[in-house]
C-alpha cells in the first residue's frame, strides 16, 4: 500500500490510426501523457490544426455562456453537480450534436441581439436624461425649437445658475431689458441650482452669451430633434420610453428563450470540445515522423495488461512498450491505499504528495488524524448530526465522484471517532442530557459510559493529550529511522532519529520516576536511555569534526534542539482546549435555552429555536476548528519528523467534464 | 467594600470576553476584506475564503469560555459566592492570559488569514497549506486559554 507502481509506456502507431488510438487512451483514463521533448516541428502537425479548431469552438462557447448564462436557471444545483448529478451522454451523441450545431452562427446571432439590447439601453438612459431636463422647464411656454434654430430675430439658451448667482445675473441683464426675456423655472426648496431659459435678440447673441458665461451659467444642450414645447416633448418621450421598455423586455425574453433552448446542449458541447481539446493536445505533443507517431505516457503497472489488449486490437500497426522508470525520469505519484486509509489521501494531497518511490504517509497518519479530530470536536450529538447529513447525501446522490466521496468519507470516519470520544466524555450536544428533564432516560446510559469529564477533570485529558503527542512524535521519528535504515543510512537513523527517541522517552521516565508515579526500575531504565540518547546525539553532531572542543560545542547545540520537542509536545494541549471549547459552548447554549423557556407563552418555541440555531453554529465553528487543528498536528508536528512531500499528482488524460457525464462505447 | 472581590473577578471576565472579542472582530474583518477582494474576481472561492476568514474567530470563543468558567466558579447562575478582594484579584489575574493573548493573536491571525486567502486566489490547490499557516498563530491563543483554565481551576481557591 502507498504509492502505486507506474510504468513508462511508449506507443508507436501509424498516423492513420491516431484518432482511434488516442480515443482508447483517453477512454481508459489511466494514462498521463509525457510531452515529447523533440522540436515542435517534429510533432504531430495535423493534431495541432485540430487543437486550434477545438479552441475556436471553446471560445464561442465561452462567449455564449457569458451572454446566456445570466438568463438561464440551471435545473441542477452546483452542489448537486459537485456530488455527481449530471446528465449522461455518449461521446458519439455529443459528437453528432457538435457537428450539427453551428456555434459561430449562434454566437453571432446572440451577439447581434446583445448589441441591439445595448443600443436600446443607451437610448433609454438618454431619454431619461432628456426627460429629466424637460421636467425642470415644463412651464416654459414656447416651442423649444427657439433654442436650436431660433426665429429670424430671436434665439434662446438653456442652462442653470446657482441660486446666489441668479440675482447677480438679473442685475447684469437689466442693461438689455427690452432685448431679452428670462424664464426662471419654479424652484424647490432643496435645489441649489435653478433652471433658466433666456430669450434674446439674435443680433446681440455674442455679447449676451459672454455675459451668461461670465456670471457662471452652465449651458445645457437638448438633443437635436427636440422642437415642440417642453410639455409636448415630455409626453412624446414618455411614450417612446414605454415603447423602448417593451422592446427591452421582449429582447430579454427572447434571450431567456434562447438560453432555455440552448444551454443544456451548450453544456454538453462544452464538455465535448474540452474532451477533444485534451485529446488533441495529447496528440499534438506526441513525436511524429513521416508516417509514425510516438506517444509516451505514465500508466499504473496494474492497468498495463488491459490497456495493451485494447490498443493492440486497433490494428497490426500499433506497438506498445512498457518499461520501468529510469533514474532520470520524474514519474508522478498515484496514491493507493485500503478502504480505511483512502479518505485520508485527501490530506496527504492537500499537503503535497510524496515523490514517486518514497513513503506514502497516509496510512501512518490516518488513525491519528481521526483520533485527534474526534478529541477536538468531542461530542456524540454533533457526530450523529454529521453522520446523518452525510448519510442523506450518500442516499440522494448515487454517483458521487471519487475525490468528493473520499472527502465525505473522511468526515464519516471523523464522526465515528467524535462519537466514541463524546460517549466516554459524556458530551451529547454539550450537557443536553443533564440539562433537560425529558432527556433523563438517557442519563444512566451516559453515566455508565462516562470515563472522564473534561469539565471537571481537565488535567487528566491534558495528560492524555500530551501523552498522545509523545506517541505521535515518537512514531514519526520511528518511521523516519526505519526509512533511513532501509536506505542504508545507519548513522543518520541512529544519531538523528533513534537518539531522540531514547532521549525524550528516557527523560519522561526519569520525570515520572522522580515524581514517584512510576516504579523505580523504570527510573533507572530512563536514566540509561536518556544517557544513551545524549551520547548518540553528541556523537552524531560532532562526527565530522576532529577538534574535541568543537565536537562538544556542536553536541551541546544539537541538544539545544530538544526545546523544539518540548514545543511540539505542548502543541498537543490543543486537543484538550478545543474539546473543552465544544463542550462549554454546547453547555452555554443549553443554559440559555433553559433560561429562555421561562418566557410566557412562547418560551418553549424561543428555546427550541435558540438551541437549534446555537448548536448548528457551534457545530460549524467547532467542525472547522477540529479539522484544521487535527490537520495541523499532522502537517507541522508529525510530517516534519519524516516527510517532505514535493511529489506531483498523477493526472491522467481522461474525460474531464464539468456539466455532463460522458461514456464512450467503441 | 465586600463586593470588591466580586467586582474584580467580573472585571477580569469582562476583559477576557471583551478583548478576545475585539481581537476576533478585527482579525475576521481583515481576513474578510481580503476574501471580498478575491471573490470579486472568482466568486466560486466562497467556501474556501469563508473557512479562512472564520479562523481568527475562535479567539472570541476562547474568551467566552473563560467568562463562562468564571461565572460558574463564582456560582453566578445561583447565589454568587462572597469573595475577598484578594481572591477577586486572583480571578482577575487568571483571566489575563486569554484577554491579552487572544486579543493580539486574533489580529495577527487575521493578517495571516488574509495573506492565505491571497495565496489560494493564485493557487487554489494549496488550500491545505493555506489553512495551516493561520493555525500556527492560533497555537498561542490555545495555550493562553489553557493557562487561564488551569489558573482558574487550580490557582484560585474560593469558598
Amino acid at each position: 500500500m502507498g504509492v502505486a507502481e507506474l510504468k513508462k509506456a511508449e506507443l508507436y502507431y501509424h498516423k492513420s490510426l491516431q484518432e482511434n488510438v488516442a480515443r482508447i487512451v483517453q477512454r481508459s483514463g489511466v494514462c498521463q501523457i509525457i510531452e515529447s521533448e523533440d522540436e515542435p516541428d517534429a510533432r504531430l502537425m495535423e493534431a495541432q490544426a485540430q487543437l486550434a479548431v477545438c479552441e475556436g469552438q471553446e471560445a464561442h462557447l465561452r462567449y455564449l455562456f457569458r451572454a446566456l448564462g445570466s438568463h438561464y436557471t440551471d435545473p441542477v444545483s452546483s452542489i448537486g453537480r459537485m456530488l455527481g448529478e449530471k446528465p449522461v451522454f455518449s461521446l458519439d451523441e455529443l459528437g453528432e450534436l457538435a457537428q450539427e450545431t453551428d456555434l459561430k452562427e449562434l454566437a453571432s446571432s446572440v451577439k447581434t441581439t446583445e448589441s441591439k439590447l445595448n443600443e436600446l439601453r443607451i437610448e433609454i438612459s438618454q431619454l431619461k436624461v432628456t426627460a429629466g431636463v424637460l421636467s425642470n422647464i415644463k412651464d416654459f411656454p414656447y416651442p423649444l425649437s427657439v433654442l436650436r434654430e431660433g426665429t429670424q430675430t430671436l434665439k434662446g439658451v438653456l442652462g442653470t445658475f446657482s441660486i446666489a448667482q441668479l440675482d447677480v445675473f438679473r442685475e447684469d441683464l437689466a442693461a438689455y431689458s427690452d432685448e431679452t426675456e428670462l424664464f426662471v423655472a419654479p424652484q424647490k426648496t432643496k435645489d441649489k441650482d435653478v433652471w433658466v431659459v433666456l430669450l434674446y435678440v439674435r443680433a446681440r447673441e455674442q455679447e449676451i452669451l459672454e455675459l451668461c458665461a461670465k456670471d457662471g451659467m452652465t449651458f445645457v444642450d437638448l438633443p437635436v430633434h427636440i422642437s415642440e414645447t417642453a410639455a409636448g416633448e415630455a409626453s412624446k418621450i414618455s411614450d417612446r420610453l414605454v415603447e423602448c421598455e417593451h422592446e427591452e423586455s421582449a429582447i430579454l425574453q427572447g434571450l431567456a428563450r434562447t438560453a432555455d433552448e440552448w444551454m443544456p446542449a451548450l453544456q454538453g458541447m462544452s464538455d465535448y470540445w474540452r474532451i477533444l481539446r485534451d485529446r488533441y493536445h495529447a496528440l499534438a505533443t506526441s513525436a511524429a515522423t513521416g508516417s509514425t507517431v510516438k506517444t509516451c505516457f505514465w500508466v499504473p503497472a496494474e492497468a498495463v495488461p488491459a490497456l495493451r489488449k485494447q490498443v493492440e486490437a486497433v490494428g497490426p500497426a500499433v506497438a506498445f512498450i512498457a518499461s520501468d522508470p529510469t533514474e532520470e525520469d520524474h514519474p508522478p505519484t498515484l496514491l493507493k491505499n485500503n478502504a480505511f486509509n483512502r479518505p485520508a489521501e485527501v490530506l496527504t494531497n492537500l499537503y503535497s504528495p510524496p515523490v514517486y518511490g518514497q513513503r506514502d504517509p497516509t496510512s501512518s497518519m490516518a488513525p491519528f488524524f481521526f483520533l485527534f479530530f474526534g478529541m477536538c470536536l468531542g461530542d456524540a450529538g454533533y457526530a450523529i448530526v454529521i453522520a446523518s447529513v452525510l448519510w442523506m447525501l450518500f442516499r440522494k446522490y448515487r454517483k458521487i465522484p471519487s475525490g468528493t466521496k473520499n472527502f465525505m468519507n473522511l468526515f464519516c470516519a471523523g464522526a465515528a471517532a467524535t462519537f466514541l470520544y463524546g460517549l466516554v466524555t459524556g458530551s451529547f450536544f454539550g450537557d443536553f442530557i443533564d440539562s433537560f428533564p425529558f432527556m433523563a432516560f438517557l442519563r444512566p446510559l451516559k453515566d455508565a459510559l462516562l470515563l472522564v469529564d473534561p469539565l471537571k477533570d481537565p488535567v487528566t485529558i491534558l495528560g492524555i493529550a500530551l501523552l498522545l503527542g509523545v506517541v505521535h512524535l515518537m512514531f514519526g521519528l520511528g518511521v523516519a529511522a526505519y526509512d533511513e535504515f532501509r536506505r542504508g543510512n545507519y548513522a543518520d537513523a541512529a544519531g538523528g532519529k533513534i537518539s531522540w527517541i531514547l532521549f525524550v522517552l528516557g527523560l519522561l521516565l526519569v520525570g515520572g520516576g522522580s515524581a514517584g508515579k512510576l516504579p523505580s526500575f523504570l527510573y533507572i531504565i530512563g536514566v540509561v536511555m536518556a544517557a544513551a540518547g545524549t551520547g548518540l546525539i553528541f556523537w552524531y553532531a560532532g562526527r565530522g569534526e576532529k577538534n574535541v572542543f568543537l565536537k562538544v560545542g556542536l553536541g551541546l547545540y544539537a541538544l539545544y534542539g530538544s526545546t523544539a520537542y518540548l514545543g511540539d509536545i505542548l502543541s498537543y494541549s490543543r486537543l484538550l482546549a478545543l474539546g473543552l471549547g465544544s463542550a462549554v459552548i454546547g453547555s452555554v447554549i443549553n443554559l440559555l435555552g433553559k433560561m429562555i423557556v421561562g418566557v410566557p407563552f412562547i418560551g418553549w418555541l424561543l428555546a427550541i429555536l435558540l438551541i437549534l440555531g446555537g448548536h448548528v453554529f457551534s457545530l460549524a465553528i467547532n467542525l472547522l476548528g477540529a479539522f484544521v487543528h487535527a490537520m495541523r498536528l499532522q502537517y507541522v508536528e508529525f510530517f516534519s519528523k519524516f516527510y517532505t512531500g514535493d511529489g506531483v499528482n498523477f493526472t491522467p488524460l481522461k474525460f474531464q467534464t464539468q456539466y455532463v457525464e460522458v461514456f464512450d462505447e467503441i | 467594600m465586600e463586593l470588591l472581590g466580586l467586582a474584580l473577578a467580573l472585571f477580569g471576565a469582562a476583559l477576557a470576553g471583551g478583548l478576545a472579542g475585539v481581537g476576533s472582530a478585527i482579525g475576521v474583518g481583515i481576513a474578510g476584506e481580503s476574501a471580498a477582494g478575491v471573490m470579486s474576481e472568482d466568486p466560486d472561492k466562497f467556501v474556501k475564503c469563508l473557512m479562512l476568514q472564520a479562523l481568527p474567530g475562535t479567539q472570541g470563543f476562547y474568551g467566552f469560555i473563560i467568562v463562562f468558567m468564571v461565572m460558574t466558579k463564582l456560582n453566578m447562575f445561583g447565589t454568587p459566592l462572597v469573595v475577598s478582594w484578594l481572591q477577586g484579584l486572583m480571578v482577575f489575574a487568571a483571566c489575563m492570559p486569554v484577554a491579552l493573548a487572544c486579543w493580539f493573536s486574533a489580529i495577527s491571525q487575521g493578517k495571516a488569514s488574509a495573506a492565505a486567502i491571497q495565496m489560494i486566489s493564485k493557487k487554489p490547490d494549496a488550500v491545505g497549506k493555506a489553512l495551516v499557516l493561520p493555525a500556527m498563530v492560533e497555537t498561542y491563543a490555545v495555550l493562553s486559554l489553557l493557562t487561564s483554565i488551569l489558573l482558574l481551576m487550580f490557582g484560585v481557591q474560593l469558598g
